[in-house]
């Protein structure tokens, strides 16, 4: 199948693999803007636990681009903003 | 057994990035040992291996019902063009090529072809060998064992443990079987 559109003032976030299992989904469509350093506790509000049990192995990419989550929350608001219409994608160990 | 992720083909036919002696792939579709090969011949070439990594029946003595993989494939495209691209590089190739089978794929089938052309065998041999464990190490692919019990998701290199497809709270006795075999 292939993903939907976001709707307006929304991005996508893809899950694979482990993070697919923890949330039996396949994408959802996440209110923008946000700090992309912020997306585990956005992530931890919808799925308890998933922080813990998955996030902590997985690395992250927007728009397939791989972004250093621990650098980006040192740069406090100057780090990376996740805004409408982009591709957020939690990757599980390869 | 109903898998967690869907297996059904999310496109049809080839999704490929391709420029001169560089071709990757990804597809739904039976792999072909032949067509690979025939993407990487030429006349300045005194050697060509082909690799194919093909579906085993067992994990470590336990049997496996079928096998899934699953990718990002826009990003699993990019990485494989990367490594595919520093493969050529570092062993002056003549030309590349690596074509990944998605989707349930059945035991004993192909997986992952790779094929790699030069004027001499010795770096031919050199750069097979590098460029699948660069495959395994750096692609976004994902591999589902499902064995009659479950599914597990494995991470590609060899004995590493893999992360239970359903639950992944609770660590299944496959698991800790794997964790055993690294240490």
């Amino acid at each position: 199948m292939s993903i939907p559109k976001p709707p307006p003032d929304h991005c996508t976030i893809l899950y694979f693999a482990a993070a697919t299992s923890y949330t039996k989904k396949q994408y959802d469509h996440l209110p923008t803007p946000f700090h992309v350093s912020r997306l585990p506790d956005v992530l931890e509000e919808r799925y308890p636990g998933i922080k813990s049990k998955v996030l902590v192995s997985c690395a992250i990419t927007v728009n397939l681009d791989y972004v250093d989550l621990e650098e980006e929350a040192d740069k406090d608001n100057d780090g990376l903003l996740v805004t409408a219409g982009d591709e957020v994608a939690v990757i599980p160990p390869l | 057994m109903a898998s967690s992720y869907p297996t059904t083909a999310q496109f049809p036919g080839v999704q490929a990035l391709t420029e001169p002696n560089i071709h990757v792939a990804l597809t739904y579709a039976p792999l072909s040992s032949q067509s690979t090969l025939d993407l990487v011949k030429s006349p300045s070439a005194g050697a060509i291996v082909l690799f194919a990594g093909t579906t085993r029946a067992t994990f470590l003595d336990r049997p496996i019902t079928h096998l899934a993989y699953s990718a990002y494939v826009p990003l699993a495209l990019r990485t494989l063009h990367s490594v595919a691209r520093a493969t050529k590089t570092a062993h002056s190739l003549i030309a590349i090529a690596i074509t990944h089978r998605l989707g349930v794929v059945p035991i004993g089938e192909e997986s992952v072809l790779i094929a790699v052309s030069s004027p001499h065998r010795k770096a031919a041999w050199l750069a097979g060998e590098e460029c699948l464990e660069k495959v395994k190490e750096r692609v976004e692919i994902w591999k589902e064992e499902w064995f009659e019990d479950g599914g597990v998701w494995r991470a590609n290199r060899d004995g590493v443990a893999g992360v239970k497809v359903v639950d992944t709270q609770e660590k299944t006795s496959e698991e800790m079987v794997g964790e055993r075999a690294v240490k």
